[in-house]
This record gives C-alpha cells, structure tokens and sequence, in this order.
C-alpha cells in the first residue's frame, strides 16, 4: 500500500541547532500556522530528535510523520493542535 | 505575528519554551507598558527583572538620589552611583540588562496634581513605596482610572503584597482605609530591614507584573500575601472588597485626590 | 471558645470578647498600625471596644507594612 505523501505548509530546518532552541524555532513556526496546518521540521540525530517530538505532543500538537534523512537527521511532521 | 529576531528568540527562550507564555506571551510582554513607583529595595529586583523579561516600556518614578545605606538591600544601585538620582541609576542597569526597552524616567515625588496624568501611559503599576500617603494615593488614583497594581510592603524580616484590579477586586483601602498615624510609623529608616527580604517581595511583585500581562495563572488578588522571614512562613489572607470602601465602595466619600499631611517624600533630605 | 486568627484555630476563655480587647491579649504594641478585619468585613477602628468576637468567628489582624524605597 502506498502512502500519500502529506504536503507540509511550513518547513524549518533545524540542523545543527541544539536543545533548546530547536524546540525555541518549532513554536516559532508552530505560532505561525493555523490549527489543522501542517510543519516539517528537520531535527538532528539524538538529543534533538529524542526531545522536541515529545515536547510538541505535550503542548496539544500531533506527531503524522517521522523519517530518517540520508544525512542522519530527521524529518518530523507536526499537525497544529 | 510580531516578527522576533534571532536574538530575540535566544533571549527570551526560556520564556517561550513555556508553554502558557509562548511566542505570545512574549510579545505581549514587549507591548506592555509598566510602571515602577520607588526605585528603591523594591523597585530594585522589580526593574531589573521586569528589563530582564522585556517589558516593553518600563517607567520609574522616584525624587530621591542614591546614598550609601540604600546600597544594603537596593541591588540596581551601585557605590559608583552614590549621590545620582536614583532613577537615573536604575535606568542605566536596566538598559545595560536589555537595551531594547524603553526605560522613561520621572525623576519626582507622585503628588495628587501629577500622579493621574503619568499613570494613565501604563497597562500596570507596581508600588514600591515606603511610605503610606504614597501607597495610598497610587491605590486612589489607579481605581480612579481603572489600572490595576501590585501593593508591595516590607518591614524588618516580614513582606506583604497584594494585587488589585479595580472594579474586580477589593482595592488598598478597603482593607487599611487611611494611613495610619505618621507618629505610629516605623520607616525602614527607623526600623531595618533584612536585606533580601526586598528581593522576596519585589520578585513576587515582578512575577505578578508578568502573570498580568501574560495572563498566566492567578494575580493575588482578594489576597493578602504575608511572610515572615524569620520563620519563613508564608501565609494568604483572603480579603474581600468592602461596600463601605471610601474610594471603590458603594457610596465613595474620596472621588478627589489629595495629598496626606505626612511629607510625600522629601527631596532635600 | 475556638476563634480563628489569622487562618490558625486559637481557643480564647471565655463566651466573647471585644476586639480591643483581643488586641490586647494578642500584645499587638501599636493598634494603629493593625487592620481587622472579622468575618471578612474590616471592622472601622473606633468600633474596636464594641465589637464582640464570638465562637467560630475568623478574625484577622493586617498589619500595615511601609517599606521599600526610602533610605
């Protein structure tokens, strides 16, 4: 079964930034978008991909997506809560 | 959305990364306007953290200028600015904490023909006067015109504040009604005062400067907020608006201002 | 009786007493600089001799606290 691929309405590359101001520029982004709209986010391997997802579900948005990038860092869509 | 430089966001991330402030809150501190009577052992923590956090336009009212028994307890004055006006010296910290907000001076004494036309530039004011006929004139002229404030008081080991939002709560005078007699009153300058109990209080101040513009949580308002340094025991008296309040009561007798006898503050001392 | 000061339960001899005289047995040294308030209704000061303080009643003594700004 093939996945529709789910089209982000805001991206933010957060490579190379550390804890916390990767989850600083997530809210940013997320302040930004209506409920319902959609951002990808890319996180680097480890600390930042074990935090910022979970700190995002805790204040009301939802976790869609979440793949590796070739370069070991991460992809994560978030929905608005 | 108001638009936050990179440094911006660094400055103010642990502010952000709370989840009931946020980038909201935050900008919503950088619009508020606030001003600080007294820049005293009050004043002091609240200026700083309130330059800290960002406040937008922060105003401080104070004739007094800085002597070396302030340096004790008044942490925004240092020795180099003895003799300077006390509001010129908090500014310069303030700015030098975060050059971006607008620090306004008034280097005066709030008397009932001035203290109406400075407040109303402000969303909140934070008393931070040792004297009554001060605290009292700030409580009558913020219910006058509709400004909420935080009462602040301290004395030897122990601190009380309140939070009055005028027309929802109960104001200064319902509870104390007039300034007791200036004979019975023991200033800081006559009774002492353990130094960091005024950054206790004036940080519960600052906290609730911030609370009220965020609109994070509950003011103490109804709330006496009372400790003891000693013991450390902190302790809420609820406190209820009186209909025989002589200023915000059902039938007001005080619907001018007007100075008490006690000298207000004196600038040649 | 057991009367409440100040939010703690305090057992006082007697039926009633006036507030002027709980500011007494309290060793209050400047009555001036104390607010009470009973019941949540602040008492007027020069009612303090004819208030009668009962059982149960919740009385609170607010002190006046200056400080802050003055050298």
């Amino acid at each position: 079964m093939t996945k529709a691929k789910i089209q982000a309405d805001a991206l933010k590359d957060c490579r190379g930034v550390g804890c916390p101001m990767n989850l600083v520029y997530t809210k940013v982004e997320l302040a930004k978008l209506q409920a319902g709209q959609i951002l990808e986010i890319h996180l680097d391997d480890g600390a930042p991909i074990n935090n910022v997802p979970g700190s995002a579900e805790k204040e009301g948005h939802r976790i869609i997506g979440k793949k590796q990038l070739p370069d070991g860092a991460w992809s994560v869509l978030i929905e608005k809560g | 959305m108001r638009d936050f430089s990179e440094a911006q966001l660094e400055r103010y991330s642990r502010h952000i990364l709370l989840q009931d402030v946020g980038v909201e809150g935050q900008a919503k501190l950088m619009e508020a306007r606030v001003l600080i009577v007294g820049a005293g052992g009050l004043g002091a923590p609240i200026g700083l953290y309130l330059a800290a956090a960002g406040i937008g336009k922060i105003g401080i009212v104070d004739g007094d200028t800085v002597d070396l028994s302030n340096l004790q307890r008044q942490v925004i004055h240092f020795e180099k600015d003895i003799d300077t006006p006390k509001v010129a010296s908090a500014r310069e910290k303030m700015l030098a904490i975060n050059p971006e907000i607008e620090v306004v001076t008034y280097q005066k004494c709030l008397r009932a023909d001035n203290i109406r036309e400075i407040i109303r530039d402000y969303d909140f004011v934070v008393d931070g006067t040792d004297n009554f006929p001060t605290k009292f004139l700030v409580n009558d002229a913020c219910v006058m015109e509709g400004i909420p404030f935080s009462h602040g008081g301290i004395l030897r080991f122990d601190g009380q504040t309140m939070t009055v939002v005028p027309g929802k709560s109960p104001c200064y005078r319902c509870t104390f009604r007039q300034p007791p007699p200036p004979d019975a009153v023991p200033t800081c300058s006559q009774a002492g005062v353990l130094g960091a109990i005024a950054g206790m209080l004036g940080t519960i101040q600052a906290a609730e400067v911030l609370k009220f513009v965020t609109g994070v949580g509950d003011l103490l308002t109804g709330t006496l907020l009372t400790f003891d340094a000693k013991t450390m025991d902190f302790k809420k008296i609820k406190l209820h608006k009186q209909k025989n309040c002589p200023v915000c009561g059902e039938a007001p007798t005080i619907t001018e201002l007007y100075d008490e006898e006690q000298a207000v503050c004196n600038l040649h001392n | 009786m057991q009367i409440s000061m100040n939010g703690e339960k305090r057992q006082v001899a007697g039926d009633s007493l006036t507030i002027a005289v709980l500011l007494e047995m309290e060793k209050v040294e400047s009555p001036e600089m104390v607010s009470v308030q009973v019941n949540g209704d602040v008492i007027d000061r020069t009612l303090y001799q004819e208030t009668d303080i009962g059982d149960g009643d919740e009385v609170d003594f607010l002190y006046f606290m200056g400080g802050g700004s003055r050298r």
